[in-house]
């Protein structure tokens, strides 16, 4: 047993989830109690999925367990009517793995037309990712069908799934390459993929599998049954990216010319201008940023990066190899990929800069010793950061609403490196801006106490007056009360002060001035607690 | 004998959290106090996204984590862990939360709590599972602990206590306002503190301001004779009235607040024309739904359903009585009411969290229900809070561009999506 604060993996059935979520025209079903539906709404919010989740709670309550009652067959009967699924995953839960049920009997028993299949994901040995790459993986072993290769050069993207980190926008980055080059893409999955498609997946001459963490065991498949090779590397960073297309080319090219008959033409690598969003500019502006004056003082910014292991590693090299920052220390949450993580950033970190851990507190001990100026980790690191006041970007899973951005933000290919730069630089106190607050203190940034602020109440603009905004909103509110320097300020009484006090921090300076102005309206010249509270009531906050 | 108001069980409660989330506010409103969780990955998992997107240099609140090995052991062992908890945090007071896991493995957790117990740190357990509890049950759970900790008054003490947890600023309210009124207070359960739990004994007057907290309420009156209030809870100026003019009884106050009421309606009467004839389905968990649809209802709305999690006919008997002729459903089953919905095409949902942005994916206008726990909309400085939140959600839909239904704007955005999205709402 253990005290955790934050978890980095989510569960199993929540790796099941992603996977069923991913794809079109399946369902999850949870056996579990009602509790265990949280996990819909990582997808509804985090994702802001304008549809209902491809996964269903089968609840068991207290009173089923005790009555032997299960509603798993009225579940899959219900899930099958109203969505009509090709194929449904049950999933049993960390309380009722315990209850040692057979699934599949009560499963057969619900007599659906569609495909279901029990999955044996047992929590108290997987989490999340494993069980989402293990259910994956057994999905392209059950589906995938012998096929003629396509005519022209194609490609499968394995990797790209619901909830994946910047899955999306890595998704357009990989499309937007291929269609440089002319490369088809035949499946991508599981992202938008129906049992059908992956079906065809050996139809493709080359699988894409950027991600250690989803589709490289189904690309490891593919190629042992099917001989489809596999691209493993994960395009991150200019130099990577780099080798990653002239791979690419080459490995097509080869294949293609190995055709009997050989298929005509060889794809070609154009010009890198050609990778822009023009079609005539730098495909990135990496290289030349890292070059620029401004840049030279992140080559003494120590950083720390953890994560998953493809962005730990793709992130950790190019800190170290593009942007000249050296790296304090590095380490994944995932024990399973662990040797690999060590094996690549050998020679960027000492074995004893390594770190290996699914315990948050030891992350967070190990980012206090080594107090870096910038850490790359995940949302869990955003708390240890704030408590050591620390610059913190996350650049892997668990994610922050925050980190579900609208705009195109990859972090693969040249439009990934220049976004991750950004951030890097946005991140991190700008190189000027240090060398003033180390010599002159405080550059002006101290807080000044609300108590010494009245006269700014002066500059707020007039319009920023509106009371239609509930009272608890959850950005901080200005100040926004103007009142004319002729007018009588009313005091506050000791017990009024001490009852605006308890009014949440991000509203009091409002409430402050809403009941200022109460007061001045009808001539009152010191503000007590009765006059607080009726003024409140009047101004409803 | 409690009015035999009708209502329907369904059984389809499955969009729902567990009792654990109450932890979010709990352990920030018990400002000396840490949640443990006896629990698995899982609840972890919960605390995660729901609380996790929270930034806390130092939370208050962890999981002991049963591993594989920990479920063939009889009695989980956690004394390090209170130990190190002791260490780092300093608590007056450790709140031990059972789970669904441990249940199953059917920990004696009353034996647990009372063995890791100390005079000067007590440890006590809050049964909180989702295999019984849904969302804020668990306070209830929390409010029963401390019980025993409340000093027992004497039958001469004749003061109001009120039962559940608001913000100071609502605490505030109500203490200055009764005492405007005479009434006088001993205290609020819970305090911010652990040490300073009202007195209660057989001259007590329990004032409950949150809906959901029957088994506290009912243990009161058996352990310490004291009496409910049975008003309608403070929301809205339909139900600040009634409770005000109710409480103020028990103390032999004659109090006539139709003024003040009057006055409350008047001081929103832009937001209750919005709401007048607007139809309204409640979907949500958040076991606030019976005085809130009462308040909608009162304020010119028309309830067309007021599903909630749990009913207690005799501690919501005035608020069921206020509901007479809405169609009111017990753990209602999701994929009816996503019928009834379609069929019935309401101007406005209170959705839970879970499923607000599908409704709105569907062009329903939903409102996320979890918003009401955390707004202060209690007495009456929250009646213009609270009907804002009503009709904020329809302001903000009508003054987006209809482009939004249009499924080009979703395209892409989930892989699952068939891409044929099927509207509730006509357009």
């Amino acid at each position: 047993m253990r005290l955790a604060y934050w978890m980095y993996e989510g569960t199993a059935h929540h790796g099941v989830g992603r996977v069923m979520n991913s794809m079109r025209g399946v369902h999850a079903v949870f056996h579990a109690p009602q509790g265990d539906d949280y996990v819909y709404t990582i997808f509804t919010m985090l994702e802001r999925t304008p549809g209902f989740p491809a996964m269903t709670t089968s609840v068991v309550s207290g009173t089923d367990l005790a009555r032997g009652t299960i509603r798993l067959p009225e579940t899959l009967r219900q899930v099958e009517a109203s969505r009509n699924p090709e194929l449904i995953v049950v999933v049993a839960s960390c309380s009722t793995t315990l209850l040692q049920e057979n699934l599949e009997i009560a499963a057969q028993s619900a007599g659906v037309g569609c495909d279901v299949l029990v999955y044996d994901a047992n929590p108290y040995r997987m989490q999340e990712t494993v069980a989402a790459e293990s259910l994956f993986t057994e999905l392209v072993r059950r589906y995938a069908a012998p096929q003629p290769l396509t005519p022209h050069p194609s490609v499968n993207i394995l990797g790209p799934s619901s909830l994946g980190f910047h899955a999306r926008h890595d998704l357009i980055a990989l499309r937007r390459m291929l269609a440089v080059l002319g490369v088809e893409v035949n499946v991508v999955a599981p992202w938008g993929a129906s049992v059908d498609d992956l079906r065809r997946l050996p139809a493709a001459w080359l699988t894409i599998a950027p991600y250690r963490e989803l589709g490289a065991a189904a690309a490891d498949y593919l190629e042992a049954q099917f001989g489809t090779p596999a691209l493993r590397e994960a395009p991150i960073g200019v130099q990577p990216t780099l080798r990653w297309l002239h791979t690419l080319v080459d490995t097509l090219n080869e294949l293609g010319a190995a055709r009997q008959p050989a298929t005509a033409r060889a794809i070609t690598l154009p010009p890198l201008t050609a990778f822009s969003l023009d079609g005539r500019s730098a495909p990135s502006n990496v290289p030349w940023f890292a070059r620029t004056a401004d840049m030279e003082s992140f080559s003494g910014k120590r950083a720390f990066v953890f994560g998953d292991a493809t962005h730990t590693v793709g992130v950790a090299k190019f800190l170290h190899d593009e942007l000249g920052m050296p790296l304090a220390g590095a380490g994944t949450y995932l024990l399973k990929q662990a040797g690999w993580v060590r094996e690549q950033l050998k020679g960027y970190i000492a074995d004893d800069q390594f770190l290996a851990t699914d315990t948050f507190q030891e992350v967070a001990a190990r980012i206090a010793e080594l107090r870096p100026e910038l850490v790359c980790g995940t949302q869990m690191e955003r708390h240890t950061a704030r408590r050591y006041d620390l610059n913190v970007m996350v650049i892997a899973p668990p994610t922050h609403i925050e980190n579900h951005l609208l705009a195109y933000r990859p972090f693969l290919g040249f439009d990934g490196a220049d976004v991750i730069a950004d951030e890097v630089y946005t991140t991190c106190t700008l190189g000027m801006e240090k060398h003033l607050i180390d010599m002159f203190g405080d550059a002006g940034l101290e807080e000044v106490p609300e108590h010494t602020r009245t006269v700014e109440r002066e500059e707020q603009e007039p319009g920023e007056q509106r009371d239609e905004e509930p009272a608890l909103s959850s950005a901080p509110q200005p100040r926004v009360t103007r009142s004319s320097p002729t007018e009588v300020q009313p005091i506050w009484t000791g017990e009024a002060e001490a009852m605006l006090k308890k009014v949440p921090f991000f509203v009091r300076g409002r409430v402050r001035g809403n009941v200022e102005k109460f007061a001045i309206e009808r001539g009152i010249a010191e503000i007590s607690a009765e006059v607080l509270l009726t003024a409140k009531e009047q101004l409803g906050a | 004998m409690p009015p035999k108001v009708q209502f329907t069980r369904e059984d389809g409660l499955y969009h729902s959290f567990c009792g654990l989330v109450s932890v979010g506010w709990l352990y920030q409103k018990i400002k000396d106090s840490f949640f443990l969780i006896l629990g698995t990955h899982t609840c972890a998992h919960l605390l995660q996204n729901t609380l996790g997107v929270m930034i806390f240099a130092r939370p208050r609140f962890a999981v002991s984590l049963l591993e594989e090995a920990d479920l063939s052991s009889s009695q989980p062992q956690i004394a390090d862990q209170i130990a190190e908890i002791r260490r780092e945090h300093k608590p007056s007071v450790i709140f031990l939360l059972s789970s669904c896991t441990p249940e199953v493995m059917k920990v004696e957790f009353e034996g647990l709590a009372h063995s890791l117990s100390t005079p000067e740190l007590p440890v006590l357990f809050v049964p909180a599972s989702g295999l019984d509890y849904t969302f804020a049950q668990s306070e209830d759970s929390v409010l029963q602990a401390l019980i025993p900790f409340c000093p027992v008054a004497p039958p001469e003490d004749k003061r109001v206590v009120f039962l559940g947890s608001v913000n100071d600023a609502i605490a505030d309210d109500f203490a200055l306002e009764a005492a405007r009124l005479g009434i006088p207070v001993a205290g609020f359960l819970p305090a911010n503190h652990f040490h300073e739990l009202p007195p209660i004994g057989p001259g007590t007057i329990i004032a409950p301001l949150q809906p959901f907290l029957p088994r506290t309420a009912t243990q009161l009156v058996n352990e310490r004779e004291c009496t409910i209030l049975s008003s309608l809870f403070p929301f809205g100026p339909d139900g600040c009235r009634a409770f005000w003019e109710d409480l103020a009884a028990h103390f032999g106050l004659r109090i006539d607040l139709a003024e003040r009421e009057a006055a409350a309606w008047e001081r929103i009467r832009e937001h209750t024309e919005l709401l007048r004839g607007k139809k309204v389905f409640f979907a949500t968990d958040i076991l606030m739904e019976l005085p809130l649809a009462r308040f909608l209802r009162a304020a010119g709305a028309e309830v067309l359903e007021c599903s909630t999690p749990y009913i207690n006919r005799r501690f919501h008997a005035r608020e069921l009585a206020a509901l007479e002729g809405v169609r009111l459903v017990e753990q209602a089953n999701f994929e009816r009411q996503l019928r009834s919905i379609a069929a019935e095409q309401p101007d406005l949902v209170i959705s839970n969290i879970i499923t607000a942005n599908p409704l709105i994916g569907r062009g329903v206008v939903a409102k996320w229900g979890t918003e009401f726990i955390f707004s202060p909309i209690h007495g009456w400085a929250g009646v213009n809070p609270l009907v804002q939140l009503f009709t904020r959600a329809l302001r903000r839909h009508t003054r987006l561009d209809p482009l939004g239904l249009d499924p080009i704007w979703t395209a892409g955005v989930m892989p699952s999506a068939s891409g044929d999205v099927i509207p509730l709402a006509q357009q």
